[in-house]
């Protein structure tokens, strides 16, 4: 009888639910989901954008798999919570738990039967999502290259390891709930919790130390699966099947126990007679109260009910609409289930306060900006969860208290409860927005930041957020009202979250079409909203009226009365449509078309409207019609005259100047090809030599012009040119955000740029296929013929002569490369005339702002090197770091490199629309984003003072780049970006020591470790990167820091004074990776040439680890250390594809005391395999191991040292 | 004022025809309204109290159009429901001031004052206080009354009032319903005999959707003088009496069968004449061996 009446019980369970229609609905959303998200990823859909990380990681790899089964796992926990929580709770609903406890089953068989009859429905459901997988990679248009072969154990595992764990610990905590609680909002609210434990995983990532932390707290595994594989290289995501191993082990373990224990706890407390008591206990209530209301004696002459004064004028309905709200505010407010989400969703933005910001693991301030958009961007799940959820709850209110038939029948006009219903929604949403002030208030406070500034939050929170979260509102509300469904209205608003969260990975981006959409705004202390609220304003208008006419609808659908066939509906909205709402729904309508007409007028008229796709289409088409010209010969240019006038408040630049233009060719130059910007209105465009406009193709920035004569070999000619950038209305991103009213920051790219541009060429081998094109590298390859003729960062010239005049408003400051001549005022406007005393290369900048000025100076050996910061007044905290790192910097890069070229540095802050800071010659404009408002607390042994790393990083571009630049070639990068991470690194190890560089290399490593998994061509050698951030400044600080580790700071600076007197302001020809690795190669020990190679010219990974670590104290009173290391090595492909290699070389052992403090660090020669080390130190030894600091590139860093025993 | 029902049809989307035909003329006082479950009672009474629509058909209250004017009805309706809920973590004063704010009692001393004297009415002045969620079945019916009684209705519906009551609620509801003002049209539906014999100077009979029989029930009663006939026996000839003679009713009195079957003689040896009572004439009219009902429309 025992397990027959158990397995009875799950097979009822079981088999009941199959017959539903909804665990068939869920089944097909699931495999739907998967099938479109396979397809997306298989290049089915040409604007979608949906990858697995890396573009060579096969759709259907082991990883892929593994990631879109959690992922789409992850959405099924509200399936989870719907079934498992309703297992038993169902039967107190539906009260049959009467059949159930009186009939001879024990309380094991009943919740555990019940539990695995759900478990089993749930696990059918998720197959969905593999029958999704596998036929979404049988659809037709998906790319066959981008299926590899398949394995059923692939597929299988993730069951296993991921599903099968979260649908019992998850389905154990909701069923408990259920089954405990007898009521679904409990476990919902628990399913709220579930998610906020998934983000606040998620945020943990940010910083590398909270890794294993983020990795456990998950209960749904996904942030532990991520963590694990996170350094995975393409091939090894193909290849491997995840492994139960490490984080992930652990996550399943600790939320497997927790499963048991929400499970015990459940079959502890579960009372199979708990409703007969209850009923009993409630009827002894019910009697006491009968009592009390029998006492009072039913008067003899009952008092009298007075004559109705009943008023029914339209303004008294009005005058009952605030009470009628307050009542279903409180009602809602007051609830424990509001209480609790609201409370999580507090506790979430304080407890993740702590990483607002961070960069390299140091806060900034909490400037309003920053702590806003953090907590409203992170409440903004809570509010749409919260809106989703209540708007439901108050559409059911009366229907679900069974009073629906007394309400319907009070002569209250259909408007009231309805506008009463609406108008709740909206203002617990503007509760919710006055709790996410509250919180940010209080991170500031906290932080002893009293610069608060409530404008900001009112206008952010109430003015540009509230109202689109007013039309969601709407849209839940009208959702409910037509499906006249609770759960199925509620899996419609899901699922519009949804959509709209995966539409732009599907290429769907045009917000005119998105219900709700508008431009992406982004506050800058510089330039507050700047310009970019008109759209909004337009868009807000335009779904305005779009919801006042679903609210028409609404209205009309309104369910009133208990006849919800869909005829009697119709029936009542054809009653319903009188004269107002015709009205309201047509005014509202042509405000629709209106707003709609001008948006479109906007944003796909004034401005082209291009999806990626197009995007990429027009780059194909530009290779394709004029890849021919790339070796068409052009003029260099020589020397630039500019005039730029900008217009801060039009949003408009206007440039007039003149190239001087030289034949360096050996024949002669017959024809001009210029390239020019799409939104350039060209106001005159010529030339020494008379030009005949041959082709024009503004769509693709492309005009050919004829020489009437042909410019002969080392001829020169002039071409002038009066171009505007004038702002044209608003664009589907919003406006452009460039010529801003505070905070311009425009490069030389807006100007003429002459020949076949080989950087509008599609790099990726997927799009490129796409559009027709055979792959191919993205710069040329070393030994490509006449590689040496260009530098990477200008095409068509060499070392130019530069000078220019900016005008900009009267209130501004405008800078731009070269010496300030002359500063003048006239027309309303001031003019500042810049020129440059030393060729520079072609690329310059024009900035202009409200700005303060601070000034130094560098005391060097060639007299002082004035220093200015130009910045927005407010934003003070970090220019004496700034001022630091521009002498530390300079004094390093002149002692070591040579003399610096220019005779002042400038610092000139940016608008946070781009963080970047980016050298010019003598000029370094620096984002208000990556310095400006930085913390750097300076005991802190965590926190990296990462705006003088910055602004010492910028400092020797001075050197590299704009003293010896690169051929445009492969590994170009690692004479400009790996030197300056290196002088950068050597200027801060002066400064800060060993220990803050080691914490710093930790950031390096984990970014090039993260780089290179989600490589979405080809992994590179450093010497042939091809402009790939994380090698060129990642493993360019790894190797550069290693290597001078390892031979020498001198011997490094030595090479590198070298490569400078070589190349310094020549070319062409230009000079190749390899030169400098001749340079650091001369300056090797014998027994480093194998490190210099393994560090620049191969991909090398090292597997060290320590085994075991034991210590015995010594007469002396020092202590004998004995250690067991394993050391492995290997090579890599671009692919990730490893190969072991020998080892042999020199390795730090080290052994490090109480205090991190390191007992004994030298170099030893180790071999493949395991060794033993006997090391005698001083100290009491706490850990010891290989590498311990980690200068060698190694996955699992962690594991390189032991405690000692 | 009158409520005048005219043909009034409504057939559901799954086929049922729940109103069929339906005319009535319901004066001032209370009205009974029986019939079996599924008859169409509360269809018919969902109609007149605004919440479902008819296909077909009229119905006027007065110079007042209840299908389309909805609003005007409202103003003057009491309605309770056969099934309701409350809140129940709201008190009963605070539930009833709502609805009487919402009935359009605007002035809070005015509205203050009905709520009270309603609630005393009702005999739930003392637990006023108290939440409603801990209310008995018999104190959510008073309760309910109390909040139709609200703004002075001229058309009270009670859907099925006494359901699930004991006897002594059963009573205490009686009581409350009779007090009410014999200027209002009260609509009393229900499937128990007694409620209406007890109650209802008119009643009205209706069976799937039609209306069988109207008038007054004493009237009804004394239409069947002399027809309704009486005999016990064994349980097991009832069977055989059902199948061949006109039964009106079988109820078993002390473990044997009281069979009563209408004839304008006796139906069948042993039959004695029996005293008519209202249950005769509701079972016969349902079970139709009374003959159809005289134009509905009762004077």
């Amino acid at each position: 009888m025992s397990t027959g009446a158990l397995g009875a019980i799950a097979r009822f369970e079981f088999a009941t639910k199959l017959t539903r229609i909804s665990t068939w609905v869920y089944f097909s959303v699931f495999a739907a989901v998967a099938l479109l998200w396979m397809a997306a990823a298989g290049g089915a859909f040409a604007s979608a954008n949906v990858i697995f990380s890396a573009d060579k990681v096969f759709i259907n790899s082991p990883y892929a798999i593994a990631q879109t089964v959690t992922f789409l796992g992850m959405l099924g926990t509200v399936v989870i919570a719907a079934f498992m929580g309703r297992a038993v709770q169902q039967d107190f609903e539906t009260l049959a738990f009467a059949f159930f406890f009186t009939s001879p089953i024990t309380k094991a068989q009943y919740l555990f039967g019940r539990f695995i009859g759900a478990a089993l429905v749930l696990m059918l459901i998720f197959v969905g999502i593999a029958l999704g997988v596998l036929l979404g990679t049988h659809l037709p248009g998906v790319d066959a290259t981008r299926v590899g072969p398949w394995s059923i154990a692939a597929l299988v595992e993730p069951y296993f390891v991921m599903l099968l764990p979260n649908v019992l610990v998850l389905g154990a905590m909701f069923f408990a709930l259920g089954a405990l609680g007898r009521r679904m909002l409990p476990v919902y609210i628990a399913g709220v919790v579930v998610l906020v434990g998934y983000l606040i995983a998620g945020r943990l990532l940010a910083d590398i130390d909270n890794r294993t932390v983020a990795a456990l707290i998950d209960p749904m595994g996904s942030i532990a699966l991520g963590v694990l594989t996170r350094y995975w290289s393409p091939d090894e995501k193909n290849q491997r099947l995840v492994p139960v191993a490490n984080e992930l082990l652990w996550n399943r373990a600790l939320w497997l126990g927790v499963g048991v224990a929400a499970f015990a706890v459940c079959f502890g407390r579960f009372r199979v007679v708990q409703p007969g008591e209850e009923a009993w206990r409630r009827g002894r209530k019910a009697r006491a109260l009968e009592a009390a209301a029998a006492q009072a004696a039913t008067p003899a002459t009952p008092r009298a009910v007075p004559q109705a004064v009943v008023r029914r004028a339209t303004g008294d309905y009005a005058r009952q609409l605030p009470g009628v709200i307050a009542l279903y505010l409180r009602e809602t407010v007051k609830s424990p289930y509001f209480v609790a989400i609201v409370l999580t969703g507090a506790l979430f933005i304080l407890g993740n306060a702590r990483v607002v910001g961070s960069i390299y693991g140091t806060n900034t301030y909490p400037v309003t900006y920053q702590v806003l958009e953090f907590a409203s961007g992170t409440f903004g799940l809570f509010v749409l969860i919260v809106t989703a959820f209540y708007a439901g709850e108050l559409v059911w209110r009366e229907r679900d208290a069974r009073v629906a038939q007394i309400a319907d029948s009070l002569p209250t006009p259909t408007w009231l409860g309805f506008t009463a219903k609406l108008v709740t929604l909206f203002a617990m949403q503007a509760l919710l927005q006055l709790v996410v002030m509250a919180c940010g208030i209080a991170i500031q406070l906290a932080s002893g930041y009293t610069h608060l500034e409530l404008g900001q939050y009112l206008y952010r929170l109430f003015a540009l957020q509230l109202p689109g979260f007013w039309m969601i509102a709407v849209l839940a509300l009208t959702v409910h009202a037509l499906v006249n469904h609770k759960y199925l209205g509620h899996f419609i608003v899901v699922l519009y979250y949804l959509f709209i969260v995966a539409a732009v990975s599907f290429g769907w981006q045009d917000r005119l079409y998105l219900f709700g959409g508008q431009p992406a705004i982004q506050y800058s202390d510089m330039n507050g909203y700047g310009h970019f609220i008109p759209a909004v304003r337009w868009f807000q208008l335009y779904w305005g009226a779009a919801c006042i006419v679903l609210l028409v609808v609404a209205r009309l659908a309104w369910v009133r009365g208990t006849d919800v066939e869909w005829r009697a509906r119709l029936q009542r909205a054809r009653s319903r449509l009188g004269i107002p709402l015709v009205a309201t729904a047509v005014a509202a309508g042509v405000v629709f078309l209106a707003t709609g007409a001008w948006i479109f007028y906007n944003t796909h008229v004034l401005n082209p409207y291009r999806d990626e796709n197009k995007q990429e289409a027009l780059r194909a088409d530009y290779e394709k019609r004029y890849k021919a010209y790339a070796t068409h010969p052009q003029p260099k240019v020589v020397g630039v005259k500019v005039d730029a006038d900008i217009r801060p408040e039009a949003h408009d630049i206007r440039f007039r100047g003149e190239y001087q233009l030289r034949n360096r060719n050996p024949g002669p130059v017959t024809e001009l090809l210029v390239n020019l910007p799409e939104e350039a209105t060209v106001h005159a465009l010529a030339a020494s030599i008379p030009l005949k406009l041959e082709e024009e193709r503004r769509d693709l920035s492309w005009r050919r012009f004829g020489l009437a004569q042909p410019l002969p070999p080392g001829g020169t000619m002039t071409l002038s040119f009066d171009l505007e950038y004038a702002a044209r209305g608003f664009t589907n991103s919003g406006a452009s955000k460039e010529v801003v009213d505070n905070g311009t920051f425009v490069n030389s790219g807006l100007l003429p740029v002459l020949g076949y541009q080989g950087r509008m060429e599609l790099s990726l081998d997927r799009e490129r296929k796409k559009h027709g094109l055979e792959p191919k590298e993205r710069m040329p390859s070393l030994d490509a013929p006449g590689v040496r003729d260009r530098n990477y960062i200008s095409s068509d010239g060499d070392w130019i002569t530069f000078e220019t005049t900016v005008s900009t408003d009267p209130d501004q400051v405008a800078i731009a490369p070269g010496y300030l001549q002359k500063e003048w005022t006239g027309n309303g406007r001031r003019h500042f005339h810049y020129a440059m005393d030393v060729p520079i290369l072609d690329f310059y900048a024009f900035l202009s702002a409200r700005y303060a000025v601070k000034r130094d100076a560098w005391h060097g050996p060639r007299g002082d090197v004035p220093i200015e910061i130009y910045y927005q007044p407010g934003h003070e905290y970090d220019l004496d770091a700034m001022i630091a790192g521009v002498k530390d910097g300079l004094a390093y890069d002149s002692a070591n490199f040579g003399p610096y070229q220019h005779h002042q540095v400038r610092i000139l802050e940016f608008p946070r629309y781009a963080s970047f800071a980016q050298s010019f010659p003598n000029t370094i404009p620096f984002s208000e984003a990556i310095g400006f408002i930085a913390k750097v607390k300076p005991k802190d042994p965590k926190d990296i003072d990462y705006p003088y790393y910055v602004t010492a990083h910028e400092i020797a571009h001075q050197w590299w780049a704009h003293q010896v630049i690169g051929a445009y070639a492969q590994g170009a990068t690692m004479m400009s970006e790996t030197l300056a991470q290196y002088s950068a690194l050597m200027v801060m190890k002066h400064k800060y020591g060993d220990a803050k560089m080691a914490r710093f290399l930790k950031y390096e490593l984990d970014s090039y470790l993260v780089g290179r998994a989600t490589e979405r061509k080809s992994e590179q050698p450093l010497y042939r990167n091809e402009n790939q951030p994380y090698i060129h400044y990642r493993k360019g600080s790894l190797a550069m820091y290693a290597l001078q580790d390892a031979i020498g700071e001198d011997a490094v600076n030595r090479a590198l004074a070298s490569f400078v007197r070589k190349w310094a302001f020549k070319g062409p020809p230009y000079p190749l990776s390899t030169d400098l690795l001749a340079e650091l190669r001369a300056v090797t020990p014998p027994e480093y040439q194998g490190l210099l190679a393994d560090l620049f010219e191969k991909i090398t990974l090292y597997e060290n680890r320590a085994i075991s670590a034991t210590s015995r104290p010594l007469a002396s009173g020092h202590y004998e250390v004995t250690l067991k290391v394993s050391a492995r090595k290997l090579y890599a492909d671009g692919n990730g594809a490893q190969k072991e290699a020998p080892m042999d070389e020199w390795v730090d052992i080290g052994v490090i005391g109480a205090g991190e403090e390191p007992l004994y660090l030298e170099k030893h020669r180790v071999r493949s395999g395991e060794s033993t080390f006997t090391i005698d130190v001083a100290g009491k030894p706490v850990k010891a191991g290989i590498d311990p600091v980690v200068k060698l590139v190694d996955r699992r860093p962690e594991d390189n040292t032991v405690p000692v025993n | 004022m009158e409520l005048v029902i005219r043909d009034l049809s409504k057939r559901y989307g799954n086929g049922v025809q729940a109103l069929d035909r339906i005319s009535l003329a319901i004066g001032p006082g209370m009205f009974g309204l029986l019939g079996p479950n599924g008859a169409g009672k509360s269809t018919l009474m969902r109609t007149l109290a605004t919440l479902q629509e008819a296909d077909s058909g009229s119905a006027t209250l007065g110079d007042i159009d209840v299908l389309r004017d909805k609003d005007r009805v409202r103003r003057v309706l009491g309605y309770l429901p056969q099934e309701f809920g409350v809140y129940p973590k709201v008190t009963a004063v605070e539930m009833l001031d709502h609805f009487a704010r919402l009935k359009g009692l605007t002035d809070a001393r005015t509205r203050k004052a009905t709520v009270e004297a309603l609630l005393e009415r009702v005999n739930l002045a003392n637990v006023r206080n108290q939440k409603l969620g801990g209310f008995s079945g018999g104190m959510r019916q008073r309760f309910g009354i109390a909040q139709a009684l609200l703004g002075s209705p001229k058309l009270i519906i009670v859907d099925e009032p006494t359901a699930g009551l004991d006897p002594e609620e059963r009573v205490r509801f009686h009581n409350l319903l009779a007090d009410i003002g014999e200027d209002v049209i009260v609509i009393l539906s229900t499937h128990i005999v007694d409620d209406v014999a007890d109650l209802c100077p008119r009643f009205a009979v209706i069976s799937k959707g039609r209306v069988l029989l109207s008038g007054e029930p004493r009237e009804a009663v004394a239409r069947l003088g002399g027809r309704v006939w009486e005999r016990t026996v064994a349980r097991d000839e009832v069977g055989a009496m059902q199948a061949s003679l006109p039964v009106i009713s079988t109820r078993l009195h002390a473990g044997r069968t009281v069979v009563r079957a209408y004839g304008e003689g006796s139906p069948a040896p042993g039959f004695e004449p029996a005293r008519p009572e209202l249950e005769d004439v509701y079972f016969s009219a349902v079970s139709g061996h009374l003959e159809p009902a005289r134009e509905g429309v009762a004077a």
